[in-house]
């Protein structure tokens, strides 16, 4: 990874103001950048920043690396963060702040679009689908051929069904998500 | 022991008040631009012309040099016989002022501060500025309507009783105790057997590495010695009565079941105990005796029989006893958090300690014999100290303050360890490590030549790891990278908070606490030894976490403001005490008093003013309207009412001593609310009736607060059935009354409520103006 040097022009007030006004915002500016936060997390050696930093750079405004971080998208929301913080700042949720902010400016990589098609399959099914979900990902994702004789051999051992799980009225829930568009159009 | 019965020294005179004919000077602060900016004093001034009697005169400082003198000036040439002042709170420069007034020639009682910037410029809308104006206006104009009407009085001067209670025979209780014997006598009490509080309970001490126990036996050993102290170990306060100067205390003491005055110490007891319930707490004790710990005793009565001395009594019960002191020094310390609210520490188990049993385990009170071991008695070759644990917590779980303490100590412990073994590792892991103060950084340098680990990060988890060992799970901060480490043993460096009772103690003696439950200071900086109750002290950790050099200094300063204010031989009490002017001999302000400083003599009611404390009860009791209180009688309370309305409708809001201070500490820290809000000081609530609050409801006060402070339960009992009562006869008026109980460190429940009673009051105006509107509406369409 290559460190730029954080100079004025990296930083985004904008970017910066827009976070903090959000509720989890009000206490971001708080962050003793004690760790306790990066220490609780059990994925944060995957991320490329850990909740700690990310928090510091949102201080700081660094808007491109925050949205294009993968941190935001590998967090499992475990909130151990969130209850450990000494300072009430909620890292999880500022994570949660963040993804639409991401979605929003257009940012892709890897990890939106597994987010983008996973929510596709809940939004469709209801129900989550293992098989559906790794090959539309695949379909996004040409490195994931690699993974052909794996998922092959879980087929084989029956660990990945072929079936759809579907749940029983779909329409209705397509409907509750349109309502959920709508009002967030409407903010 | 011998009372020392006081007594009034001077009475006062009186001058006759020439209400109307006064020369009152209005002087206002623009304190920088603290009370300008917000505040058009111009106008606050114009507002008073049409008084002639009133001058008005504008100042940058008016506590500088300049600002006093001007008012000197006048007072001196004979400008002005009486003086208004706005300004910052009196509590901070009230005394500044009179002491001036004084110089002049002027009785400093004439001489009043109105609060128009802890009390308004900082607490409103910066931009709400024709509120705030409207506001100081009214504030002012009823300050000056008050001043006109106030008497002259002179302040009671009652005996004090020359002797000193200090409470907690730690290093800082010690050292009050010490430096007062040279010219006063001392009792001091302490809860546990044997002085020393946590010192003695403490290894080697930062950043000299000299003994705890060498530097403090000696110094205990003089208290135990020392003819003009009287040392009670196993002592705690019950009850307290009186007054400043003028203290009647009730001290509890548990029993030790050994006679301390004749136990020789020679240890036959405890060879023929069956049990190990006598025992001498540790080596070096003072007192040098032994104790019984009943939970285990048998009550075989073998120790009785052998003692030589005939000390020990199976029998002792719980005794009281009465004190009289003049003055009380409150040393009671600190204690760790209890820890065990941090699930992810697992606190308590076996090899993780707080540092304190940690130091406790390599001091005159160990229980190992000064030798570091796990529980398993072998040493430990890896420790991990953690700081911060439960401090510096905004979450409502732990504590806001730093210990102060830790960064040093724990440093201190790791060098122990290194010392001890050589080869064995240390590791601090900490947020920020904070080593100021003289030799302090030198000894982090020194620590970490020793090859101490420091890790820059809160440890996030201790879990159990193979053999017995800890696993500390953390992310080194510097590097971003999570880590694991395995321990033989995790020291925890908990918060230090005031220790059990300190509130009980505050409260009995009308001392206010901050809202992390230590002390309040009378002055964080400028008297940080004396508390709002002039005849109590404070020194050492029960005003805040500090080592055993600031508590020495703290203690050595108590002793000096104790030796200061006993010296006098008198007592300064506010001469704001009830007047009897008309009495039918009813009796009913004898049974209301709850001091007990008013009899029947001879028919007719009368006032013993040493007892009295001028909180004003026995004037809403009166039947027949005979009593007021000196200076703020029924008549001075409505001019200054009247003045306060005069400019707009608003929300009166009487308010004692002790929520005033909440208010003022509420402006320190810049809390918003409404600037409808008028405060009006008042010697304790309780002086109001009906008659006061009708009047502020006539002259457009839109509704009406109590608010009370004083934690004194004589008197906070009361107050519903005073609530109450000033509901039903303020009924007419359909405007909200309401009452709260807010001690001073409740400050943010102090502005919370006052917002929501503005808003709840302007709504409910609101809708009357509208009725009151259609009402006439209505009454116009039917006369066309």
């Amino acid at each position: 990874m290559k460190k730029e040097p954080i100079i004025p022009e990296s930083k985004d007030s904008a970017f910066r103001e827009q976070v903090l006004k959000t509720p989890v915002g009000e206490k971001i500016l708080t962050c003793m950048q004690c760790g306790i936060c990066s220490g609780s997390c059990p994925v944060s050696q995957e991320m490329d920043y850990s909740p700690r930093q990310l928090v510091r750079m949102v201080q700081l405004g660094l808007k491109k690396e925050v949205l294009s971080s993968n941190t935001i998208w590998i967090c499992t929301t475990c909130f151990s963060c969130s209850v450990r913080c000494p300072r009430g700042i909620h890292p999880t949720e500022l994570m949660e702040t963040l993804k639409p902010i991401a979605i929003a400016e257009g940012i892709t990589n890897r990890n939106v679009k597994f987010d983008t098609v996973f929510s596709d399959v809940i939004k469709t099914n209801g129900r989550a689908s293992e098989f559906l979900l790794i090959s539309k990902y695949s379909m996004t994702e040409p490195g994931m051929i690699k993974q052909l004789p794996f998922g092959l051999s879980m087929m084989a051992k029956r660990k990945l069904p072929l079936s759809v799980d579907r749940m029983e009225n779909t329409k209705e829930l397509g409907t509750i998500f349109k309502l959920g568009e709508k009002s967030r159009e409407k903010k | 022991m011998m009372e020392n019965e006081p007594t009034l020294v001077t009475e006062q005179k009186e001058e006759s008040a020439k209400k109307g004919s006064n020369r009152i000077g209005v002087y206002l602060c623009r304190c920088g631009g603290n009370i300008a900016d917000v505040v058009d004093l111009q106008a606050v001034g114009d507002n008073l012309k049409e008084d002639k009697n009133i001058t008005v005169n504008i100042q940058d400082y008016l506590c500088s040099s300049v600002g006093q003198d001007k008012i000197k000036n006048d007072i001196e040439k004979g400008k002005v016989d009486r003086v208004v002042i706005g300004s910052c709170s009196p509590k901070l420069h009230l005394e500044t002022f009179r002491s001036m007034a004084k110089n002049a020639g002027l009785n400093p009682g004439l001489l009043e501060i109105t609060n128009i910037r802890e009390q308004a410029s900082w607490v409103h809308d910066k931009e709400d500025k024709t509120g705030v104006t409207s506001k100081a206006k009214g504030l002012i104009k009823g300050a000056a309507a008050r001043m006109d009407s106030i008497e002259p009085l002179s302040p009671l001067a009652k005996s004090l009783v020359d002797r000193t209670l200090v409470i907690g025979g730690g290093i800082a209780g010690i050292t009050t105790a010490l430096e007062l014997s040279d010219s006063h006598d001392v009792i001091l009490i302490e809860k546990k057997p044997y002085l020393g509080g946590h010192m003695i309970g403490l290894s080697k001490t930062f950043p000299t590495l000299d003994c705890s126990q060498c530097i403090l036996t000696p110094r205990m050993v003089a208290v135990h010695n020392n003819p003009r102290i009287s040392m009670l170990t196993q002592t705690e306060v019950a009850d307290v009565q009186g007054s400043p100067g003028d203290y009647s205390i009730t001290l509890e003491h548990s029993p030790r079941y050994v006679d301390i005055r004749k136990c020789i110490n020679c240890g036959a007891c405890t060879k023929k105990c069956p049990t190990g319930a006598i025992f001498l707490p540790f080596v070096q004790a003072v007192p040098q005796a032994y104790m019984i710990d009943m939970s285990k005793c048998s009550n075989c009565g073998a120790c009785v029989k052998v003692c030589p001395r005939d000390a020990i009594n199976l029998e002792e019960k719980k005794e009281t006893s009465l004190i009289s002191v003049g003055a009380v020094a409150i040393a009671t310390g600190f204690e760790p958090i209890d820890l065990s609210f941090i699930e992810e520490y697992n606190y308590p188990s076996p090899n993780i300690l707080t540092a304190i049993e940690f130091e406790e385990m390599l001091s005159a009170k160990s229980k190992t014999g000064m030798r570091l071991q796990k529980a398993d008695g072998t040493f430990p070759n890896r420790v991990a100290f953690v700081l911060c644990a439960g401090s510096r917590d905004f979450t409502g779980k732990g504590r806001k303050h730093c210990s102060k303490v830790c960064c040093i100590y724990s440093q201190k412990q790791a060098q122990l360890v290194k010392k001890m073994k050589e080869e064995s590792e240390a590791w601090i892991f900490y947020i920020d490590m904070r080593s100021s103060g003289r030799r302090f950084e030198e000894f982090y340098h020194h620590t970490q030549e020793k090859g101490v680990n420091y890790v820059r990060g809160k440890v996030a988890e201790i879990l159990p790891g193979p053999d017995g060992t800890l696993m500390v799970q953390y992310e080194d901060t510097n590097l971003g990278r999570k880590g694991r480490e395995i321990f033989d043993m995790v020291v925890l460096c908990p918060a230090l908070i005031p220790s059990t009772g300190t509130k009980e103690i505050a409260d009995k003696l009308g001392v206010p606490m901050g809202d992390d439950g230590f002390i309040e200071e009378k002055h964080v900086k400028l008297d940080p030894v004396n508390t709002l109750n002039q005849s109590v002290f404070a020194a050492g950790c029960v005003l805040g976490p500090k080592d055993i050099h600031d508590s020495v200094t703290e203690g050595i300063s108590a002793a000096h403001k104790v030796s200061q204010f006993l010296g006098k031989g008198v007592i300064l009490i506010p001469p704001e005490k009830p007047v009897i002017l008309e009495c039918n001999g009813c009796g009913d302000c004898v049974k209301a008093c709850p001091y007990n400083a008013l009899t029947l003599e001879g028919g007719k009611a009368l006032l013993s003013p040493l007892a009295c404390t001028g909180c004003g009860i026995c004037v809403p009791a009166c039947p027949i309207k005979g009593i007021e209180i000196r200076n703020f009688t029924r008549e001075q309370l409505k001019a200054q009412l009247k003045g306060i309305l005069s400019e707009a409708p608003g929300v009166i809001v009487f308010i004692d001593p002790y929520a005033y201070a909440a208010a003022d500490i509420a402006g320190v820290n810049r809390k918003q609310y409404s600037s409808l809000i008028r405060l009006v000081s008042v010697p304790s609530v309780h002086i109001l009736d009906a008659d006061v609050v009708n009047a502020a409801f006539e002259y457009g006060a839109t509704g009406v607060l109590l608010i009370e402070g004083i934690t004194d339960e004589k008197l906070t009992t009361r107050s519903d059935d005073l609530y109450k009562k000033l509901k039903k006869e303020t009924r007419k008026h359909k405007k909200p009354i309401r009452y709260s109980h807010i001690e001073t460190a409740q400050y943010e429940k102090l502005t919370d409520l006052l917002n929501v009673f503005a808003s709840q009051a302007g709504a409910k105006a609101q809708k009357m103006s509208r009725k009151e509107k259609e009402e006439i509406s209505d009454k116009e369409e039917l006369a066309s």
